[in-house]
C-alpha cells in the first residue's frame, strides 16, 4: 500500500487540521515544542510535513506532498493546477476591501491604491472593473497602510473585524469567503485514488 | 534543463534526439507526416481566436511592419490555421510535429518547452478515436515506468447540461466545482438549485474502472449526445480489452478539459512519480468550424521535456 504525504500549514490552521486526524488510523503523536518538520504515522499510512502556509500549495503542485491542508486565501492567490476536494469548514473568514468610511472604490480617471498581502488575487478581482489600480504588496499589518497614507484602501482577510475597527477602518466591500481546504496533486489523485478517497471520508468536510 | 558541463549537455541532447527519432519513426510507421509550425503568429489573430489564452504569457515581437507578432504559444492551433488555408477537408490528413512553444513565465523569463504531437483530421471518427488513443498508450508504455491514462468525454456532461435549463453563471460554477473534484461544495450548490437528485450528484463517483463506470453511467443516459459519448468510450474499451491494456486506463466522466475546444473523447497520461501530465489530447471536431469546414479531428500533445527527464532517470 502506498504511503501518503500530506503538507500542513504551520500555525493555527494546521493545528486545527491535525485535530481532524485524532483517533483515526492516521493519527500522529507530536512531542511538545518540537521543531521537527516531518512526522511519520505509526501505522505507516501517512507522512505529515509542516511548512509555511504559502508553501503548502507549491509542495502539492510539485507532487512532493500528495495532499495539503491550506486556507482558500492562499489557493486564490496562487492559482495553481491542483484539485481542491474538500471544504473543511474551519478557519472561516472573508476577503474584504477596507478603508476609511468615505472612501469611494470607483475613481474615474484616477488610480486607486491598494495595499495587500495578496497581489495576484487583488489583480484578478479588479481586472474586469475598468478601475485603474496600483497594488502595493506588504508582508503584514496591512491595516497600517491607509493610516500612514501609503494606500487608499486595503484588501485583506477579516475574521471578526476587530483589527479594522481598532484602526478606524470599515469594510467597503465583501469579496470571497475563505475556509480551510483539502487539496490534492492531480497525478497523486489518479495513482492513489482509493487512499485519497479514504482520507476524504475521514476528514468529512462540512 | 541547464548544464555546467558541455560533455554532459551533449550526452543528454544526444539521448533526447534518440527519443525523438524513435517517436518520429513510430508516427511515420502509423502513416503520419511531419509538419513544421510557423514560429511567428499575428498577435491580434491569435488573441481573437483563442480568447481563453492568457495574453500576458505570450512572447511578443515587433515586426518591421509595426505589427505585433508572438512566438507560437501553442502548436495545434498554429498548424490548423496553416492546414485549413490549403485544404478542403478531404482526403483525411494525418500529421505530426516536433517543435517548441514559447511562453512568458513569472519573473520575466521566457520558457521554451519541447512538444511533439499528432493530429488526425477528416478520418472516420471511431477508427481515429481508436488509433489515436492506442498511440497515446504506446507513448506512455515506452516511458518504462508505471502509468495511467485518464479518459473521459466532454459530451456526457454537455449532453446533460442541454437537458436542464440552467443559467450560464450557475453552469460555469458547477463545471468549475466538478473540475476541482470539490464534492461537498458541489453538493451544497446542487441543493441550492434543487439539482441534488440528478446525475451531477453522482458525477464525481463516475471515476475508476472503465467497465464499472460505463455501467453506472448508462443508467443516467438521457439523450443521444450522452449515449454517443458512452458508445464511443465503449468502443475504445473493447479495443483496450483486446490489446490487454485495460488495466492502465481509468475512466473519469467528471473530467473537464483545460482547453475549451474539445468535444468528445479527452485523455491525459500520468506517470508514477511525476506531478504533472505527460500527454493530453482529445477530439475537437466543433473547433474546426472556425476554419470554414467542420471535419472530424482528434490529436494529442506530448511534453518532451518531461519524457526526456523520465527516460534519463530510467537509464541510470
Amino acid at each position: 500500500m502506498d504511503i501518503l504525504t500530506i503538507a500542513i500549514a504551520k500555525g493555527r490552521l494546521g493545528k486545527k487540521g491535525l485535530e481532524l486526524f485524532k483517533d483515526t488510523e492516521y493519527e500522529i503523536i507530536m512531542e511538545e515544542d518540537s521543531r521537527k518538520l516531518v512526522y511519520n504515522n505509526a501505522n505507516k499510512k501517512i507522512n505529515f510535513i509542516f511548512v509555511k502556509p504559502c508553501d503548502v500549495v507549491t509542495y502539492v503542485e510539485k507532487g512532493v506532498a500528495d495532499l495539503g491542508i491550506v486556507g482558500k486565501d492562499t489557493i486564490l492567490e496562487d492559482n495553481k493546477d491542483i484539485y481542491e476536494v474538500l471544504d473543511l469548514g474551519f478557519g472561516k473568514c472573508r476577503f474584504v476591501v477596507a478603508g476609511f468610511e468615505d472612501q469611494n472604490l470607483v475613481k474615474k480617471n484616477e488610480v486607486l491604491t491598494i495595499a495587500t498581502n495578496y497581489p495576484s488575487y487583488v489583480e484578478s478581482v479588479f481586472k474586469d472593473r475598468g478601475q485603474l489600480v496600483e497594488i502595493i504588496k506588504l508582508g503584514g499589518a496591512v491595516e497600517l497602510a491607509p493610516l500612514m497614507g501609503l494606500s487608499e484602501v486595503i484588501v485583506d482577510i477579516v475574521e471578526t473585524g476587530n483589527t479594522l475597527r481598532d484602526n478606524g477602518l470599515v469594510v467597503l466591500e465583501e469579496l470571497d469567503t475563505i475556509s480551510a481546504r483539502l487539496i490534492v496533486n492531480k497525478a497523486s489523485y489518479r495513482f492513489k485514488y482509493s487512499e485519497i478517497k479514504k482520507i476524504e471520508k475521514v476528514l468529512g468536510g462540512v | 534543463m541547464q548544464f555546467r558541463n558541455i560533455l554532459e549537455e551533449l550526452e543528454v541532447t544526444k539521448f533526447k534526439k534518440g527519443i525523438e527519432r524513435e517517436m518520429e519513426n513510430f508516427f511515420e510507421d502509423m502513416g503520419f507526416s511531419i509538419i513544421e509550425p510557423r514560429v511567428f503568429e499575428d498577435y491580434d489573430d491569435f488573441i481573437r481566436s483563442n480568447s481563453r489564452w492568457d495574453s500576458s504569457k505570450t512572447v511578443k515581437v515587433l515586426g518591421g511592419d509595426s505589427r505585433i507578432y508572438i512566438l507560437r504559444p501553442d502548436i495545434t492551433t498554429n498548424i490548423l490555421s496553416q492546414i485549413f488555408s490549403k485544404w478542403e477537408g478531404e482526403p483525411p490528413l494525418k500529421v505530426y510535429y516536433n517543435s517548441k512553444v514559447y511562453r512568458n513565465e513569472s519573473r520575466g523569463k521566457i520558457l521554451q518547452n519541447y512538444q511533439m504531437g499528432v493530429e488526425s483530421l477528416g478520418d472516420d471518427i471511431s477508427k481515429a478515436d481508436g488509433e489515436i488513443v492506442e498511440m497515446a498508450m504506446s507513448v506512455m508504455s515506452n516511458l518504462g515506468e508505471p502509468y495511467i491514462l485518464e479518459m473521459g468525454s466532454t459530451k456526457y456532461l454537455d449532453g446533460f447540461f442541454r437537458e436542464i435549463n440552467l443559467n450560464l453563471q450557475d453552469e460555469i460554477e458547477i463545471r468549475n466545482l466538478i473540475s476541482k473534484k470539490n464534492s461537498d461544495s458541489l453538493k451544497t450548490k446542487l441543493k441550492s438549485l434543487k439539482l441534488e437528485n440528478t446525475i451531477l450528484d453522482k458525477i464525481l463517483d463516475m471515476q475508476g474502472d472503465m467497465k464499472e463506470v460505463l455501467d453506472m453511467a448508462r443508467a443516467y443516459e438521457m439523450n443521444e449526445e450522452m449515449k454517443g459519448a458512452l458508445d464511443s468510450l465503449e468502443r475504445v474499451k473493447e479495443l483496450f480489452i483486446h490489446k490487454d491494456i485495460i488495466g492502465k486506463v481509468k475512466l473519469d466522466l467528471s473530467m473537464v478539459p483545460d482547453l475549451g475546444y474539445y468535444d468528445g473523447i479527452i485523455f491525459k497520461g500520468y506517470c508514477l512519480g511525476v506531478p504533472t501530465k505527460i500527454l493530453s489530447g482529445g477530439r475537437y471536431d466543433k473547433w474546426t468550424k472556425k476554419y470554414g469546414v467542420k471535419v472530424a479531428a482528434i490529436g494529442f500533445m506530448i511534453d518532451m521535456d518531461l519524457v526526456t527527464r523520465i527516460r534519463i532517470k530510467g537509464e541510470k
